[in-house]
């Protein structure tokens, strides 16, 4: 069970609670679809989210099938994604992050600009944005059925995680874009992501990641 | 057709209450099982499921609402977690005195103080010995599973009791697994509508729970308790049918894993079964003789089967994922009617028991939690004696 890459999400409650939640299990079915073993679960004690509070969501991808599934959330992980860009500056968005770990942040701004808020990036293999706003014009859905173990109800990647995902796939080859194709519901925009993601790799290696761009 | 679809715990149990076609349903949100009555109302809103959608103002009031339900002749529907399975408390006499078969899922959330969201079988536990049937699944398709099963076998004329179906909070209730959900033709051979005996009906009037006599209460107490008898014969045909249309492998009472040749087991319900499981793997690969003897129902406690499973194995420990305090061994719950229940076996296969303490508050149970407690029933193997009968995972000194 060595091979599992940890995922770790953050987002803001409430209003892009979905947002994130798509970001996780948009990861988990296309790496099923992908022919891997997935979870994805959001983060028990960040929920109930409050309006904008922070909060995380998982996801956990391997090759074999994963034993130990009840955890509450994963002690090390190896990408790190941000939906909001804003908690790059209050939230240390790389705890627990191994070395040679992959950062992405949905924002606008350079990747020079990004950095000035992550003291600790000398951990990081490689840095990643996408301007998920501007490609998906501000999209974002708040819904709540999905929440809870609840069943998502209107469907993952209708706003901003497309692009996000498509960023992702790109950049650490994680899930098939392929595969994302048939799980995102706004298929252009996940591609867009994939195009337009930006990119800059550092120093550390990651014993298992590797950079696909 | 039977379809396989990813679903948590609770959308689980959701799927199983639509597949029973309940009748009503009660809600009151706690987490963590909250998403069962999400599902459910999205069900019945979106014209998948034609059922009475009430919100009780309580768990109290949820539980009356069912138990009404139950008597006008409804296969009912309701549940809770946490606090919210102990605030219900009063009504839950009275539904098994009643004989009324609701069913109540359970999504485990330790009690208060403090305010804990984690799982901790106390809730459930707590209310054991009241007259319901209840049991503990593992994952979101024997959560499904024991949906039907438990409606089966509750509704059974020769049973008529309500029905427990717990799960653990979060580790199973929110994490996805895959789920078979079955073809609807399969459920109509399985389960018939629910046939009360005596409903309430204006046109055929029946008294339901009036006062009673001092010397009425006796002989009604003996009723459900003998009742209790019919149970187990009940589970074993309705657990081998529902194996037979559903194509599953349950045994009816407990799932023994590795136990045959086993000189040390672990005891213990719910879902840290799936943790516990990889962990006998690992200590066979390393040449210990381990096995899981892990209980599907508590409420009938399957006291011959259990005996004849553990009879000859050196050393017993349950894995208590419930508080008993100041109990007769001052741990858990499970120990207790453990040891009652291999007391008679003779002294040369009577197995050495201890427990531990594990998974309280919600706490994962590790891969090397399990190790250790192998190492403590490898020693009293060794030494032949149960030194201490409550082992604290996580908590006991350095030896």
């Amino acid at each position: 069970m060595g091979s599992i890459t940890e995922i770790i999400v953050w987002t803001r409650g409430v209003v892009m609670d979905k947002e994130g939640r798509d970001v996780m299990n948009g990861i988990a079915q296309a790496a099923i679809l992908d022919g891997k073993f997935a979870d994805a679960f959001d983060d028990y004690e960040d929920l109930p989210d409050r309006v904008l509070v922070p909060v995380r969501k998982y996801a956990r991808v391997s090759d074999e099938e994963i034993e130990h599934k009840y955890i509450y959330y994963p002690e090390v992980v190896d990408i790190s994604i941000v939906v909001e860009p804003a908690l790059v500056k209050g939230m240390n968005v790389l705890k627990g992050l191994r070395e040679g770990g992959l950062l992405l942040v949905n924002t606008k701004y350079p990747i020079e600009y990004i950095m000035k808020f992550i003291p600790n990036a000398d951990v990081l293999g490689g840095i990643a944005t996408v301007d998920a706003e501007a490609i998906t014009g501000g999209k974002r859905v708040v819904d709540f059925s999905g929440t809870e173990g609840g069943v998502d109800a209107v469907g993952i990647g209708v706003g901003l995680s497309a692009p996000i995902l498509g960023a992702l796939a790109r950049v650490s080859g994680i899930v098939k874009k392929e595969s994302l194709a048939r799980v995102v519901q706004n298929v252009s925009a996940m591609e867009r992501g994939y195009n337009e993601v930006n990119f800059q790799k550092l120093n550390k290696t990651h014993h298992a990641l590797s950079w696909s761009i | 057709m039977a379809t396989e679809k990813m679903l948590t715990g609770c959308a689980a149990a959701a799927q199983g209450a639509k597949f029973a076609e309940v009748e009503v349903i009660c809600s009151y949100p706690i987490r963590p099982y909250t998403a069962i009555m999400m599902e459910l109302a999205k069900m019945v809103a979106n014209g998948e499921l034609d059922a009475e959608f009430v919100h009780g103002e309580g768990e109290h009031a949820q539980l009356s609402v069912v138990l009404g339900a139950s008597a006008a002749g409804a296969r009912a529907y309701t549940g809770s977690s946490g606090v919210g399975v102990a605030y219900a408390f009063e009504v839950y006499s009275p539904m098994s005195g009643g004989r009324y078969p609701v069913q109540m899922a359970i999504a485990d959330r330790a009690l208060d103080p403090p305010g804990d969201f984690g799982s901790e079988h106390t809730d459930a536990m707590s209310t054991r010995d009241q007259g319901w049937l209840m049991g503990w699944a593992c994952s979101p398709q024997e959560v499904f599973d024991n949906t039907l099963m438990a409606y089966r076998i509750g509704e059974d004329p020769r049973v008529l009791l309500p029905q427990m179906v717990c799960q653990d909070g979060y580790f199973v209730s929110h994490i996805p697994d895959k789920v078979v959900l079955p073809d609807v033709s399969q459920v109509k051979e399985f389960l018939p509508p629910y046939n009360p005996p005596h409903p309430l009906d204006p046109r055929k009037p029946y008294s339901h729970g009036p006062q009673i006599r001092p010397d009425q209460g006796a002989p009604m107490d003996a009723q459900r308790a003998s009742a209790f008898l019919e149970v187990p014969k009940v589970i074993k045909e309705v657990t081998e049918e529902f194996n037979r249309i559903f194509g599953r492998n349950y045994d009816p009472f407990l799932e023994k894993y590795k136990l045959d040749d086993a000189e040390i087991a672990f005891f213990i319900q719910g879902a840290h079964a799936n943790t516990c499981r990889k962990v006998v793997d690992k200590l066979r690969s390393s040449g210990v003789k381990a096995g899981m003897c892990r209980l599907r129902w508590v409420r009938p406690w399957p006291t011959h089967e259990i005996a004849e499973a553990l009879a000859g194995i050196k050393a017993v420990g349950t894995i208590e994922t419930s508080t008993s305090y100041g109990g007769a061994m001052r741990g858990g719950n499970l120990i207790h009617e453990l040891r009652a229940t291999l007391y008679d076996l003779p002294d040369n296969e009577r197995p050495l028991v201890t427990s531990f303490m594990a998974g309280l508050g919600g706490e994962t149970i590790w891969p090397k939690d399990f190790m250790y407690m192998a190492e403590v029933l490898s020693n009293m193997v060794k030494e032949n004696r149960t030194k201490k009968y409550v082992y604290w995972i996580g908590l006991e000194p350095e030896e």
